[in-house]
Parts: structure tokens; sequence; C-alpha cells
């Protein structure tokens, strides 16, 4: 009887529920005349929305915006597109991600400001224009002005010494932490990035005709992480969100990140200055500065849609409006001629002057094998930072990994 | 000396659950403190209670909405699931034939399928029945409650025939003398000895999809019909985690489970006193 | 007993469900037995190629997949125990005439509600940090140091969060058993001179076989494809220590994105675990004793 009663409670429920919205279990109802952004950032989803709301005031072309996580965007944009629900502008990071996807991308050679991209920031598959840049991100060490001295930090020797002298004093010199991209994915860029052709390079790593431990980019890398082993803490105890707190309150002295962390120290007073430097492998003094994610527009939608989706970037990059909430409300750098950014954070000041001053290495690490660096290189890396292992066998590890992960 | 005995037991469980809620305490004092005193101490009780992030964290979840959302699909997922699975149950134990055992083990067998490998076949077919059947499976609630029902199936007829026999069947055959038919001697007789197992399968089952974010995530795009742990979704960045909003959510999502569950703990006491199979 | 129509009360009762069931569940299923068979990404606009049983001969020559079904059967074993033992005793505890009864069942069933990332955060800093700080105030840094630094003590990490959640779950359906035995039966043990733990296993025990079939089941199927507590709380580190299969399977097909290895890997799980834990369903269900 007590559960027929339950029961009955739910299913009366349950309809003043669907009385009281109003609507069928299946109303789907989808107008062909609106444009669906989905996109991976999703710091800037607020914005975003509040963006495409401005949008349909000025053009009366509705915009609807769909969330993720950061962590599920590519699964979920993937399962997307193999069921028809497609998005009309999505985002990927130019390299590995959207030469896999490059069947969905729609040439975007003919939008008015194409021309305007700085050089060599436009992406492009096969001669084409397919991805319009969010912003310029740059990462290296970021650290704290008032216990590092960065003109005294140029290569193997300053740093170390500057990892003991701190260590002295009772402040961690210099930080990683455990998460996959920053404790490996971005600190291995650098060799890469220094050698003359890095694309070249990753070919020919993942064919067995060179190795890291022959190649001497890498080999000073592998002093630098005996050094980081030896005179700092375990990144592998160390959480981004602890890194953060660290250097935030003067424990560490520098962290190797990039510019999208500043946001993480807005609950911190802080009380010391910070920047950006370049991580000083064989005297590197370039900062590794790329674009990060790039929009897309979906080619498997109509052509109407696709017009749609180009019109709205075009807006986006062009217009008063659009341009304002590049600039002020998603805080991006310029990478369009016409664009100023007010009002930068530190790092990001830092990022756009060493691009202004040409000073910057790029990310080869978008080209290497995808999944590589959640797969086979963490769990390299962790072995580095539990054992004894040395820095010529991290480097072999690492070349087995590069083998294996291109080779699937 | 019995006495002593029962209250030292108490004494003890009581510290064992406090034990136990630990993980829930540091969800709940992180909820009300910023990225610092998170950072600082990730086990004190916060500076204020003030209610600032749960707030924030209700305006940015569209909390009304998307407990309506979440309540319509569990509870409609729900009733269909015990009515449609209880059935199932019932006919595949009381009909002990080969075809019967061969349904019944194909439903216990993929309980073992990780829910990642079909996903992406899954989707195929429900595009499938959008486009050639025209019901529009994706982004709307009723595939989503499709979805659930194929779900929970397995294992709410597992329990259902698990426990389907301690009913003696003399009673049904009782009724069939009776003059009821195989619908009303089910509905009449079975289903209300079954009701301990329907409540079981109810808790269980009200968690389970209240909670569900992998499935309703690729179903659900459409912002006005996502579900609770959906709209926690813009606290969990690329690079930063909201932890106070992730947390104040977390908190808000479980609260009315909680009360649920509270709820429903009475019909199983009952059950016990009443002993479960008598009438 | 059997009438004349009984064939169409049958198709009434068991149809509706077992059809949005195949289609949900088992349709998708024999796709991806069909997805093993090709090299393929996972992208429908991109190339398909069929390789027959490669991906299968490919399975053999992959330690990380062997490694992680090692680590996979280890946790698996040593959860359902565990789980089990306290979820049965939880459920005797809580069915019991002691006082607290009721707000221990609450609590106990409370940690299954918590899940995703928060799980994660939550459990590596109470293993990290406060094993660490532990440690260093009892001096007793044996038992307390970062457990998920350590290859063993990683995998022992993921055993006991995975039984704070499930063991009040399973509770659940142990009560439910424990509800099915008539009173009167207990009683009557009582009565002819049996003491507790004589009615506990002579009498209680031997009836709740139906609870132990399911409960060993649901706990069985869960944590071999446990993926949430691997992936929160450890990303299956350091150096892959902890890798379960259901991960393993995942960054194939999501990360890797090899679509074809993946499901070929996936089937081979399947058919193992199918194996083992139909064979358990069988006996014990052999050992339910009829009322």
């Amino acid at each position: 009887m007590k559960t027929k009663k339950l029961l009955g409670i739910l299913l009366a429920s349950l309809l003043v529920m669907s009385l009281l919205s109003g609507c069928s279990l299946f109303s789907g109802g989808k107008p062909a005349d609106k444009i669906i952004i989905f996109q991976s950032k999703v710091e800037i989803t607020d914005q975003l929305k509040a963006c495409a709301k401005a949008y349909e005031e000025e053009t009366g072309v509705k915009v609807e915006v769909w969330e993720t996580t950061g962590d599920d965007y590519l699964q979920q944009l993937k399962v997307r597109l193999n069921n028809n629900q497609h998005p009309t502008i999505f985002s990927l990071a130019p390299g590995a991600e959207s030469q896999e996807l490059k069947n969905y991308l729609a040439d975007l050679s003919d939008l008015n400001f194409v021309d305007k991209i700085a050089e060599n920031m436009a992406h492009e598959i096969d001669g084409k224009v397919v991805g319009i840049p969010y912003t310029l991100e740059g990462f290296g060490l970021v650290y704290n002005k008032s216990l590092i001295d960065a003109s005294k930090v140029k290569d193997y020797d300053s740093f170390v010494q500057m990892l003991k002298d701190l260590k002295d004093q009772g402040v961690n010199g210099f930080s990683l932490s455990s998460e996959s991209y920053f404790l490996i994915g971005h600190i291995l860029n650098t060799p890469f990035a220094l050698l003359d052709d890095p694309l070249d390079y990753i070919n020919k790593l993942v064919a067995g005709e060179v190795k890291m431990q022959d190649t001497e980019e890498f080999k000073e890398f592998a002093k630098f992480m005996e050094a980081i082993r030896e005179y700092t803490n375990n990144p592998l105890e160390v959480t981004y969100d602890k890194q953060c707190g660290d250097f935030a309150t003067g424990k560490t002295a520098s962290i190797h990140q990039g510019n999208w962390c500043y946001p993480m120290f807005k609950d911190y007073d802080i009380d010391f200055e910070m920047s950006l430097m370049p991580f000083p492998l064989m005297g590197n003094d370039k900062l590794a500065v790329s674009v990060p994610t790039c929009w897309f527009v979906n080619s498997q939608v109509s052509a109407a849609q696709q017009d749609a989706g180009k019109k709205f970037l075009e807006w986006l990059y062009t217009s008063e409006t659009g341009k304002k909430y590049l600039m002020e409300e998603f805080k991006f750098i310029p990478v369009v001629e016409g664009m100023e950014s007010p009002n930068l954070d530190p790092l990001s000041t830092a990022v756009s002057k060493f691009a202004a001053e040409g000073k910057t290495i790029g990310w080869p690490n978008s080209n290497w094998p995808a999944g590589i660096v959640d797969v086979y290189l963490q769990p390299v890396t962790q072995e580095f930072f539990t054992t004894n292992m040395s820095g010529e066998e991290l480097l072999a590890k690492l070349t087995d990994a590069f083998v294996q992960a291109g080779n699937k | 000396m019995k006495k002593a005995g029962r209250l030292a037991i108490q004494l003890l469980l009581i510290a064992f659950c406090l034990f136990y809620l630990f993980p829930i305490y540091i969800v709940f004092v992180n909820s009300f403190k910023n990225r610092q005193e998170l950072y600082e101490n990730a086990l004190a009780f916060p500076g204020t209670f003030s209610l600032r992030f749960y707030s924030e964290a209700m305006e940015k979840m569209r909390f009304a909405r998307s407990f309506g959302n979440s309540l319509l699909v569990t509870t409609v997922s729900i009733a269909l699931i015990i009515v449609l699975a209880s059935m199932t149950a019932w006919m595949l134990a009381r009909r002990d034939n080969r075809l019967s055992r061969f349904i019944f083990m194909t439903y216990v067998a993929t309980m073992i399928i990780p829910f990642q490998t079909i996903m992406m076949p899954l989707f195929q077919v429900m595009g499938w029945i959008r486009d050639t059947l025209h019901i529009p499976m994706i982004d709307t609630h009723g595939g989503l409650i499709y979805m659930n029902l194929g779900f929970g199936s397995s294992m709410a007829v597992f329990l259902y025939h698990g426990f389907i026999k301690s009913v003696p069947v003399s009673l049904e055959e009782a009724a069939t003398i009776d003059g009821c038919n195989r619908f009303q001697t089910f509905w009449k007789i079975v289903f209300p000895i079954l009701k301990p197992t329907t409540v079981t399968i109810m808790i269980l089952d009200v968690i389970w999809i209240w909670n569900d974010y992998l499935l309703p995530s690729l179903t659900l795009s459409n912002i006005d019909k996502k579900t609770i742990p959906l709209s926690t979704q813009t606290f969990f960045g690329v690079f930063t985690i909201e932890w106070n909003l992730a947390m104040a959510g977390l908190m808000l999502t479980i609260i009315p489970v909680i009360i649920f569950y509270i709820a429903a703990q009475k019909y199983i006491v009952k059950g016990v006193a009443a002993g479960a199979i008598k009438m | 007993m059997y009438r004349k129509g009984d064939n169409a009360w049958y198709a009434l009762f068991v149809l509706p469900l077992t059809l949005v069931f195949v289609t949900v569940v088992v349709i998708p299923f024999f796709i991806g037995i069909g997805y093993s068979f090709v090299k393929w990404d996972g992208m429908k606009l991109n190339p398909m190629t069929y390789v027959g049983f490669d991906n299968y001969s490919r399975i053999f020559a992959d330690s990380g997949f062997w490694t992680s079904a090692l680590h996979t059967t280890i946790f698996t074993l040593a959860s359902v125990l565990i789980i089990n033992l306290l979820g049965l005793a939880y459920a005797l505890i809580v069915t019991s005439r002691l006082r607290v009864r009721n707000a221990v069942r609450a609590v106990l069933f409370m940690p299954y509600m918590i899940g995703g990332l928060i799980l994660g955060y939550i459990w590596q800093f109470i293993f990290s940090d406060m094993f660490k700080n532990l440690g260093q105030l009892t001096g007793w840094t044996r038992v307390f140091f970062n457990w998920l630094l350590d290859p063993d003590y990683a995998l022992v990490a993921m055993i006991v969060v995975t039984t704070w959640q499930l063991a009040g779950y399973i509770m659940i359906i142990y009560i439910n058993g424990i509800q099915s035995i008539p009173d009167d039966v207990v009683e009557a043990a009582k009565v002819d001179g049996a003491n507790f733990w004589q009615t506990l296993f002579r009498v209680r025990l031997p009836l709740l076989m139906p609870a132990f079939t399911v409960c060993l089941f649901v706990t069985l199927s869960n944590c071999f494809k446990m993926f949430d507590v691997n992936v929160s709380l450890t990303g299956g580190g350091p150096n892959n220590a902890t890798e379960l299969m259901a991960m393993n399977i995942y960054s194939e097909i999501f990360l890797l994105s090899n679509y074809g290895y993946g499901q070929a890997k996936a089937i081979i799980f399947f058919i193992v675990i199918a194996s083992i834990t139909l064979i358990q369903v069988y006996q014990t269900k052999k050992r339910e004793v009829e009322l």
C-alpha cells in the first residue's frame, strides 16, 4: 500500500511538474536560424553568453552557447559531431587536434579580416585558413620579482645557483606541479622549440631515426630535470592549486606556468611584483608563445549556417562591441590588427611584450602525437620523480614514449 | 552489564560515523572559503559562514530551472523503471524456460559493460531513431529518460528477479483460481509483496539518476534542459576550478537527495518491523 | 498452471522493457563489436580500414593492457571482499534494535552521493597532505606518508575510497535481503535455544543467499569497470601503477584516438569479466534456499 502511495505521489508531482513547465518531454524545437557555439575555454563562458546576447540585440540572430567542463570538452565534441548534433562554431587546439578533425573544418579564407591577423597566427591546413586564433598565451617561469633577479638567471649554472641560494633562505626556488601538462607537457616543449626544425625532428623521433639522448638540447634538458628533482619540492606532491598558493604566499619563488594562471591569485593579498621569464635552457631568452585555441566553423552544417557562423566571427573581430568583448571581457591579447587591450594583467603584459619584440619560440608540443602527454609522458615523468632514475634514462624512456604513441 | 555493552557499541558506532563523514565535512567547510583560505587550511572552520558562495552558485547554476529538470527526469525514469522492470522480472522468474533464462542472462551480463565503450554507438543508434523515426532522442528529456530506462533496467530486473523467490507461488495460484488474470495477479498480489525491493531500487536509482553526469552531459545541450550536475559545469574550467562554488554546488545537489533518502528510510524500517512477507 | 493466452501475457510483460534495453545497450554493444575489426579514429568522416583480427592479435603484445588487467584483478578481489563484509556488517547493525540505527544508516549511505572531480580532490588531500602532516605529528611515518606516491599504497588508497563509497550502497541491498527473512524462522531458532552467532550462521546467512548473489555480482561488476575513482584520485599514477582496465580502454579510445583497437580491448575485457561473473552468479544461485 505504502509503495503505491509513494508511487502515486511521485507520479502526481511529475504531472504537476510537466504542467508547470508546460512542455512535453520530447520538445526539441530547433529553429535553423540560430548559431550554436561550443568551445573549450570554460573560463569565459559567462562573458561569451553576454556577448551572444549583445549579438542578438544588434543583428537579431540568436546565438546559443553550449557548456561543458574543461576536462571532457574534446570527447563531448567528438560524440556530438558523430551524431549530427552540430554546433556551428567550435574550438580546438591548432595542431594534432585540428588535424584529426580537419574534415569538419570549413574554409575561412574569405573572412573579411583574415589579412589583418598577425603573421603566422591564422591557422592553416592545406593552404586554407581554417582557424581564427583566440588569443596569445605564453609560458615560462612565472617568478617573484622580489626573490629572483631575472637578469641573473640565464643558463643552467645560474638556474641551479638560484635554486641553491633560495634553498638556503628556506624558499623553494622553482616548482612544477602534478598535472600532466604542468609536470612535463609544457617544460618538455622548450628543447623541441629550440631545434632548427622541430616538426621534422618529431617525425624522425617517432620513426626511431633520432633519439633524445643523442641530441644536445635534450641532454641539457635532462640536467635541468635532475637539478629540479634535487633542489626543489617533489612536484608530484604539488597540485596546481597548491603550486599557485605557494607562489602567492612567497614560499616558492618561481613556477613553470603561463599567463593563464593569473586569475588563480585573485583571492590572495600579494605584496610583490611578478612577471614571466623564459626557461633558460641552452641560454634560451625567448618565451614560448603561441595560439592555444582557435575558432572553427563546422563544415557539416548547411551553407546558410556556415555563413551565419562566419558573420558572427567577423562581427566579433571587427565590430566595436565584438572587440570590446574580446579585449575587455575575455581579456584576450590582440592577435588581429587594430585591437588593443587596455588593462592586461602583469603576466599577459609580459607575453605581449615578448611577442612584440619577436622574442618568442613556438609550441611544437601541439604537434606531438595525440594524447601522448597524458598517456605516455606523465607516467614516465612520475617514475623519474619517485625513483633515482638518471636523466639519461628519462630521455631514453621519453624517446620510447614517442615511438610508441606515434605508431599506434 | 548488557546495557553498558550496548552503550559502548553505540558510542563506537557514532565515532565510526564521524570518521565516515569526514570527507563530507571537508566539502562543507570549504564551500565557505575563498581560494586563499582553502590553500591555507582546508580543514579549518571558515572565518564566516557567509552564504555568498551559495547564492552565487545558485544563480550560476540557474538552480530553480535545473532542479525542476532533475526532478522531472528522475521521477519519470524511476517510475518507468519500477513498473516495467518488476513486470519483466516476475515473468522471467515465473516462466523459467530457456528463453527466460537467456533474456535474464543478457540483462545481467550487460551490467559489466563500461559505459564509455558503448557511448559512441549508443548515440549513433539514438541519432538513427531521430532521423528515421523522427522521435527526437537527443537533447530532450524524453530521450534521456529512455536511455536511463535502458541502463537502469539490468540492475532493477536483477534485483527483482533475485527477491521474487521469497514470494510463495501458492499465493499467485490462489489468485488465479479466484479468476484474476496475469495483470491483476501481478499488481494485486505480487507487486505489494515486492515493496522492500521497490524501495531499495528507488533509493539506489534516485541517487544514480540525480547525480549522473556523463550520460546527461552527452544527451542534453540546451541550457534550459540541463539537470543539476550539468549546471555546475562552468565551475570546472580548463585550468582553474572554482572549488568554493563547486563545493557549494555539490552541497546544493546532494541536500535534496539526503532529504529524500531520510524520508524513504521510514519505509525500510516499517518493512522490517512488519516482517517483509506478511501481508 | 499455464493457460491459453499466456504467451501474450509474457510478451506484454517482458517486451516493453526489453525493447528499450535492446536499443540502448545491446545494439550499441554489437555495433561496438563491429568496430573492433577496423582501424579507425572514431570520427565519422575519417577513413576506416578493415583489419580483421589484427586489433585482437595486437592486444597480446600490449603489456600496458595486461598490467592494467593485473591491477584490476587485485583491486577487484580486495574491494569485493571488503565491501561485502562491511556492507553485510552494516546491514546487520542497522537492522538491529540499537537506538542509533537510523542515524547510522543515513550516514553510511551518504558517501555514495559524492562523486567526480570533487571526490578526487578531497581524498587526494587526505592521502597526501593530511597523511604527511599526521606522520610528522605522530612520528608514525610508516603508516602516515603520502600514499599516492607509492605504487602499492596508491592501489590500497583506491580500495579504501571505493569501499567508502560502495559499502553503504551494498548495505541497502543486504537490508533488503534481511527483510525477506521471515521473522518466525528466526524466532523459532531462538526458541530452540540458538544464540546470536548460531542464528546468524545457521539460519540468517543461508537464507541470505539470494542477497549474496546480487551483492557479489553488483560489487564485482562495479569494481571491474571502476573508472571515476581511478581518474579522479590517482589518474592511474604513479607511473601507471594504479591504471585499471576501464581507464586503459578509455585512454585508448578518447585520448589516443584508436577507436577500433580500444573497442577490441573492451570486447576482450567483456568476455573475461562476463565469464567470471556469470560463473559466480550460477554458483551462488545454486546455493539459494527456496522457501
